[in-house]
């Protein structure tokens, strides 16, 4: 971390939107790479993002840094120049067939734009054919769907039954989320993986981006392009 | 003791005769279900029938089911149908300022997105909020209260204004005004508060035994606003409508409250509701607050339920009871209503168990 990005971070974590700004403009004017700016930005936000999940922020103070991050975000994009300029990941995110509540889905979204992913958002009540069109169409890294009601869960097991119907389950990781949800049923439907809140699902998709530039482990499902 | 008298002593901290059971939301649905199909039964009726002591919410009153609670969901054309209920219904809800969505089939109802986001949108307050002083919704729910309430504990159930303005606004919009135009956050709740405190004002005239706010403020993590923000942008309205309350009261909110708990009791409800198990402990919740608060829930509404066996919802009751119930101050009760995917059965179990382990020695 240089000096011209010192202030960055701080200004991200307390959702200082125009300082936030400024600090990063200082820091291009500085001749720092764009590259360097953004690293410090999503370092900022994993450090939001962790005091979210250990309960020391709540969802406004969330919601203010992410804003930051998506305003520094806009600045730096047109001067990422190469492999800096690709985006970390992609995924398609939605709650369950039937499912309404979005609250958690919408902040896994938003941390996961801010930690550098480009997300494509199909919404609330997303039938299993949906989804399956979105990885034929999108080509995503990630499926990610949430759940609020015991209900509605089930209709995750039907996506990623349609999933391998449709003959793409192996091109896509299935992470799923919400209040009634657990591991056990995680693993149960055959999804990939099963997080606790959106910090998680961020951290998971980072080490499953990593990990997947490497050679894949022994028995790990290839990804077929 | 009679049902009434046993929720009342509960609600007071007492210890009645055997554990009351009373539920926040029966869905229509599964009424009829477990009514044999029937339509046209009376909310009496109703808890005879599962051995519950008391009922609010609404009732399909001889027409088809609604999946969705009726009278939340009247929008900006709804007025006219919150005056003139045409099914038997205790809901003093104001209407989400919202977009709505309808689930094609079922006719349920959703907020796709709140129409409160700046200050010009003010102005829809008068185009989806109903007279609260009208006098028709009032009169016909107390012939309604006279015809059925027998010896039933009887509430009503009203919003502080807080779920109204995280619905009407959005999570997300009402996050960043916070610290955008902090003044327009509170003048949406306070608009939204004076108008239950206007409807409080009558259903303290009427014959309702007690009131149920219910507020979602949480979700299984966390409360969605810290101590220090509920004392800024929530307490100071939600005290418009509780210094109206002359009954006793039940707090619902789903979630984790425990991050804004020590705040939200000295609200001076008469009881808390639902304690999710996957969200609260109920027996650090007793430990901590059940001199202060009765404690109403808890029965698993993730598992148990709705995907449970008959063996493992007896165990469940008998667990709370044994547990919570000790020396009064409990009710028991779903962890937050009878929901149209519950299992029939469970819920028939349910009410065994209560009946087998629920009376105080």
């Amino acid at each position: 971390m240089s000096d011209e990005t010192a202030g960055l971070k701080e200004w991200i974590i307390r959702g200082k939107r125009n300082e936030a700004v400024q600090e990063t403009k200082k820091a291009l004017a500085a001749g720092i790479d764009p590259a360097t700016v953004m690293a410090e930005a999503i370092a900022a936000m994993s450090i939001v993002g962790q005091k979210f999940s250990t309960g020391e922020f709540f969802l406004p103070q969330m919601m203010i840094a992410a804003r930051a991050m998506s305003e520094i975000m806009a600045i730096l994009k047109p001067r990422l120049l190469g492999a800096a300029a690709e985006t970390k990941g992609k995924a398609v995110i939605g709650t369950a067939a039937g499912d309404f509540h979005d609250i958690g889905k919408n902040i896994v979204k938003m941390m996961l734009e801010s930690a550098g992913y480009q997300v494509v958002d199909l919404g609330v009540d997303v039938a299993p054919d949906r989804f399956v069109q979105a990885v034929h169409d999108e080509r995503p890294d990630f499926l990610l769907m949430s759940a609020l009601l015991t209900l509605t869960m089930e209709n995750m097991r039907r996506t990623i039954d349609a999933l391998r119907a449709a003959g793409v389950r192996g091109n896509v990781r299935v992470g799923v989320g919400g209040a009634p949800l657990t591991k056990k049923f995680a693993d149960d439907i055959g999804a990939d993986f099963y997080s606790p809140d959106a910090y998680e699902c961020v951290e998971t998709c980072n080490r499953i981006m990593h990990s997947s530039h490497r050679p894949s482990p022994e028995g790990a499902e290839a990804k077929q392009r | 003791m009679t049902p009434r008298e046993r929720v009342m002593r509960a609600l007071h901290r007492g210890q009645p005769d055997r554990v009351p059971w009373i539920e926040n939301d029966i869905e229509e649905d599964i009424q009829v279900r477990l009514m044999g199909g029937r339509t046209d039964f009376t909310p009496g009726e109703l808890c005879r029938a599962l051995g519950m002591d008391g009922f609010g919410y609404h009732f399909p009153s001889g027409q088809r089911a609604q999946d969705s609670q009726s009278a939340q969901t009247t929008g900006k054309t709804g007025k006219e149908g919150w005056y003139y209920p045409r099914r038997i219904t205790f809901d003093f809800t104001p209407p989400w300022v919202a977009e709505m969505g309808t689930v094609e089939g079922t006719g349920r109802t959703y907020v796709k997105r709140g129409l409160l986001t700046s200050r010009d949108s003010l102005e829809l307050f008068d185009e989806f909020l109903p007279d609260p002083d009208h006098p028709a919704r009032y009169e016909k729910v107390a012939q309604w209260l006279e015809k059925y309430r027998e010896d039933f504990a009887v509430f009503a159930r009203i919003r502080l204004g807080s779920a109204s303005t995280f619905e009407s606004m959005g999570l997300d919009v009402f996050s960043i005004m916070m610290y955008d135009d902090p003044d327009l956050v509170k003048e949406i709740h306070r608009r939204f508060s004076e108008w239950s405190a206007k409807v409080i004002q009558h259903l303290n005239k009427m014959d309702f035994d007690f009131i149920w706010a219910n507020d979602d403020h949480a979700d299984n993590k966390s409360s969605w606003v810290n101590m220090e923000m509920w004392d800024e942008f929530l307490r100071p309205y939600q005290m418009i409508v509780v210094n109206e309350i002359k009954k006793p009261w039940i707090f619902h909110s789903d979630g984790n409250l425990f991050p804004i708990l020590d705040g939200l009791v000295t609200l001076g409800m008469n009881a808390i509701h639902p304690v999710q198990p996957a969200a609260m402990d109920i027996n650090k919740l007793k430990a901590k607050y059940g001199d202060r608060v009765c404690i109403v829930g808890n029965i698993d509404l993730d598992y148990t339920l709705p995907k449970g066996t008959e063996e493992e919802v007896e165990a469940e009751v008998r667990d709370r009871i044994e547990k919570i119930g000790v020396g009064g101050g409990y009710m028991i009760s779903s962890a937050n209503s009878i929901t149209d995917y519950c299992k029939v059965e469970n819920v028939w179990a349910m009410s065994r168990a209560i009946k087998k382990y629920g009376t105080y020695k």
